[in-house]
């Protein structure tokens, strides 16, 4: 399976993933997390970022350093990786990239829908946008009303339109829809995706859908806990899990039902993979659930790169880098509140 | 402000926030955001781009408006206007100086505390800091 | 002393000391009164002060650790959070403060009390739904319980604010009392008790002169009752021996004694 892959793969790709290796190499280690852990101040971490890739496009920053101002130019060192590598990158790996970022687009779509509905100011909005999920035509969201005129004058144009078919029937939004358009949103993109890594077969295929499984079922899992105890029914908790992952379709039947979190647990300790990282929180108790899917996403992400010849290592790339990015701007956030104790709580260690 | 829409309770107020865009988060999730009928909000988001003024005409707006019983106003926020800040003195809306997450409380500068320090020193405020 | 020497314009008459001395004992009730109002303030004040210093501390442990929780439901839910959040707005707030009024020793001071409006009418916020659901409310808990902190210590420093007034108030009234009604009424008094004694006085002084006069008039009548029942003695006399030269003597000291009277009276 994987031999013909070798022989074709460096043609296009070979290049691009010769980059993504080197940039990979890039991603701050332990022995950096320490250091920045060590921190007194937001200049002190300014000091230290210098040192890593991050360091030119901090250094430039004047010095009452905001939280919001480091997330935000180590989120555009990453938009200009992407953008560089999109630049490089061949049919199907440029299909597969864009594929990455739709997530940030469907927020973005969400954002200046809801934004529009409120009546906030579109460029405010715009300014708000993570840039990695722009699109031409997002300005003229504000335009539409509700969503059969959102998806007729503008969606149809960009790359969502497929997704949005599903919930288009919902005529009025307000703000339970919305969150509910969101999550449907993104469970048909998980879908589309899931289909198109498949469609590209080999050990692209073989690692993405893994990984992508484990998203799903992550989504699932969250999903399940998070609409406990609200307006949310059980049928409209069983539309927004995706179609594949480990837990489909029979996890799902069992965790549409789930009452309180210990049930969940119940279920999902029937799939070996996920024992460990309940194994690891205590009964009754779901605030630490997240970190240790964190954990377990980072592990499974690291561990692409240890196969060559597949499209994966970009994901998984894009992904450590965006750990990386929370990680930064929960150390940040630490240090600027003078709670240095709580660092090492949320902190995800890449390598 | 005759438009409002108070039908939810006749004698209850408002919490009207002026601070950084985190602690705003923060206070609207609890949900103390009201936004009325002519789309007048109470509560300023000040981020590097809010213009001292604005803030002096948030500040007056929120103190005139008689719906609001407390003002929260960020400390750093509060020491832009000091003079406002210090030369408020009716007692409704209360005016509460709050920390922000990046500027850690500093009591000296709050202009209550710091009348109450004054009253207090006799008794055991050295010992207290 | 301020008041001193200083005292009301009034008729010095009995009367008019009764109202004044009634003046007097109702300033005197008033201002006893007055202080055990403004030594409730005060403890009242004292108290407040205390829980304000321990309230501001307590605010800032609560402020901290609100915004770490927000810090880190934006960790696992996203930047985007911030937006929905802000842009869940809309409508009337769902918290709210009500004022209440204490009263203190007659000073009304308000207080607040927060309180959820359950309109039901709308869903609970789905943020976060897909991760992040649960650091969300525990956020959203953490600055529920900031506010109500900072709802108490709204209360306590408006109390704060309200009492130092009222204070001021009932001790500026409390020196008035005593520094300057109190000795104006007080240097009335004593002005009208001795113009009255003054007038005691002169009255005493005239009634002796009276007397005395009266007295005077008396003795010198019984000297004339005497002087006459001597001469009709004297007539009765001269009468049985006859009229004789001395009934024309008698007329002539009748004429004088008509003179005499004259001079007299």
């Amino acid at each position: 399976m994987y031999s013909w892959e070798m022989l074709s793969f460096n043609i296009h790709d070979g290049f691009l993933e010769a980059i993504v290796r080197g940039n990979r190499s890039g991603l701050l280690t332990a022995a950096d997390y320490n250091n920045l852990c060590q921190c007194e101040t937001l200049d002190d971490i300014k000091m230290h970022l210098s040192a890593t890739e991050y360091g030119p496009y901090l250094q430039n920053e004047p010095s009452p350093l905001h939280t919001t101002t480091i997330v935000e130019k180590c989120t555009l060192k990453l938009v200009d990786e992407y953008k560089h590598m999109l630049c490089q990158a061949n049919e199907p790996l440029s299909t597969f990239l864009q594929y990455i970022t739709y997530g940030h687009m469907i927020d973005n779509v969400v954002l200046i829908v809801t934004g529009t509905l409120h009546e906030r100011d579109v460029n405010e909005l715009l300014e708000k946008c993570h840039p990695l999920g722009m699109f031409d035509s997002i300005a003229s969201l504000a335009v539409a009303q509700n969503m059969r005129e959102l998806y007729r004058l503008v969606l149809v144009d960009t790359p969502l339109a497929p997704y949005f078919s599903e919930c288009i029937t919902s005529e009025d939004l307000d703000d339970m829809n919305i969150e509910i358009m969101r999550n449907t949103l993104y469970k048909a993109y998980l879908d589309d995706f899931y289909k198109f890594c498949a469609k590209l077969g080999g050990a692209t295929a073989e690692i993405m859908c893994d990984l992508l499984s484990f998203e799903a079922d992550r989504r699932a899992v969250n999903i399940t806990i998070n609409s406990i105890g609200t307006e949310l029914t059980r049928d409209d908790r069983r539309k927004l899990y995706s179609n594949f992952g480990l837990l489909s379709p029979y996890g799902h039947e069992e965790l549409a039902v789930c009452e309180d979190v210990d049930q969940v647990r119940g279920v999902m300790e029937k799939y070996p993979p996920y024992q460990s990282i309940f194994a690891k929180i205590s009964y009754g108790e779901s605030q630490m659930l997240d970190k240790a899917f964190y954990e377990e996403e980072v592990r499974r992400l690291c561990l692409s790169f240890e196969q060559q010849f597949h499209y994966a290592v970009f994901f998984s790339y894009m992904r450590l880098r965006e750990q990386e990015i929370r990680n930064l701007m929960w150390i940040s956030e630490c240090v600027a509140q003078n709670q240095k104790n709580r660092v090492h709580d949320s902190v995800v260690f890449i390598f | 402000m005759a438009g409002r829409g108070n039908a939810a309770s006749n004698n209850s107020a408002l919490i009207a926030i002026i601070a950084d865009e985190d602690t705003v988060t923060g206070f609207l999730l609890a949900g103390v955001g009201n936004v009325d009928l002519r789309k007048t909000t109470n509560y300023l988001l000040v981020d590097n781009k809010t213009t001292v003024k604005q803030i002096e005409d948030a500040f007056k707006e929120f103190t005139a408006r008689d719906d609001i019983a407390i003002v929260l106003i960020s400390q750093y926020i509060a020491n832009m206007i000091r003079f406002l800040v210090d030369g408020y003195n009716k007692p409704i809306p209360a005016i509460l100086e709050i920390p922000s997450k990046d500027h850690p409380y500093d009591p000296e500068s709050d202009s209550v505390l710091s009348r109450v320090k004054h009253l207090f020193s006799a008794d055991s405020s050295s010992e207290r800091r | 002393m301020a008041g001193q020497g200083q005292r009301l314009t009034v008729v010095p008459t009995v009367t008019v000391m009764g109202m004044i001395k009634a003046r007097l004992a109702a300033a005197t009730r008033g201002h006893a009164l007055l202080k055990k109002k403004s030594d409730a303030l005060t403890v009242q004040f004292r108290a407040i002060l205390k829980r304000i210093v321990a309230a501001k501390e307590a605010m800032g442990d609560a402020m901290r650790s609100a915004s770490l929780s927000l810090a880190e439901a934006l960790y696992v839910a996203g930047g985007p959070l911030r937006h929905v959040v802000q842009q869940s707005v809309s409508g009337p707030a769902r918290l709210r403060v009500r004022a209440h009024h204490d009263n203190i020793a007659g000073v009304r001071l308000p207080r607040f009390e927060h309180f959820l409006v359950d309109d039901g009418a709308r869903a609970p916020l789905l943020a976060g739904l897909a991760g992040g659901g649960q650091q969300v409310s525990a956020s959203r808990a953490a600055h529920v319980r900031a506010v109500e902190l900072l709802v108490e210590l709204a209360s306590l420093q408006t109390s704060f604010l309200t009492l130092d007034e009222a204070i001021k108030t009932t001790n500026r009234r409390v020196n008035a009392l005593e520094h300057v009604v109190k000795p104006q009424l007080e240097n009335t008094v004593a002005y009208i008790r001795g113009e009255l004694d003054e007038q005691e006085r002169e009255e005493f002084f005239r009634l002796k002169k009276i007397q005395a006069v009266k007295q005077r008039e008396l003795e010198r009548q019984v000297e004339a009752a005497k002087l006459y029942a001597v001469e009709k003695v004297a007539g009765e006399v001269a009468l049985k021996r006859g009229v004789s030269v001395g009934a024309a003597a008698s007329m002539l000291e009748n004429g004088g004694g008509e003179r005499d009277e004259d001079i007299i009276f």
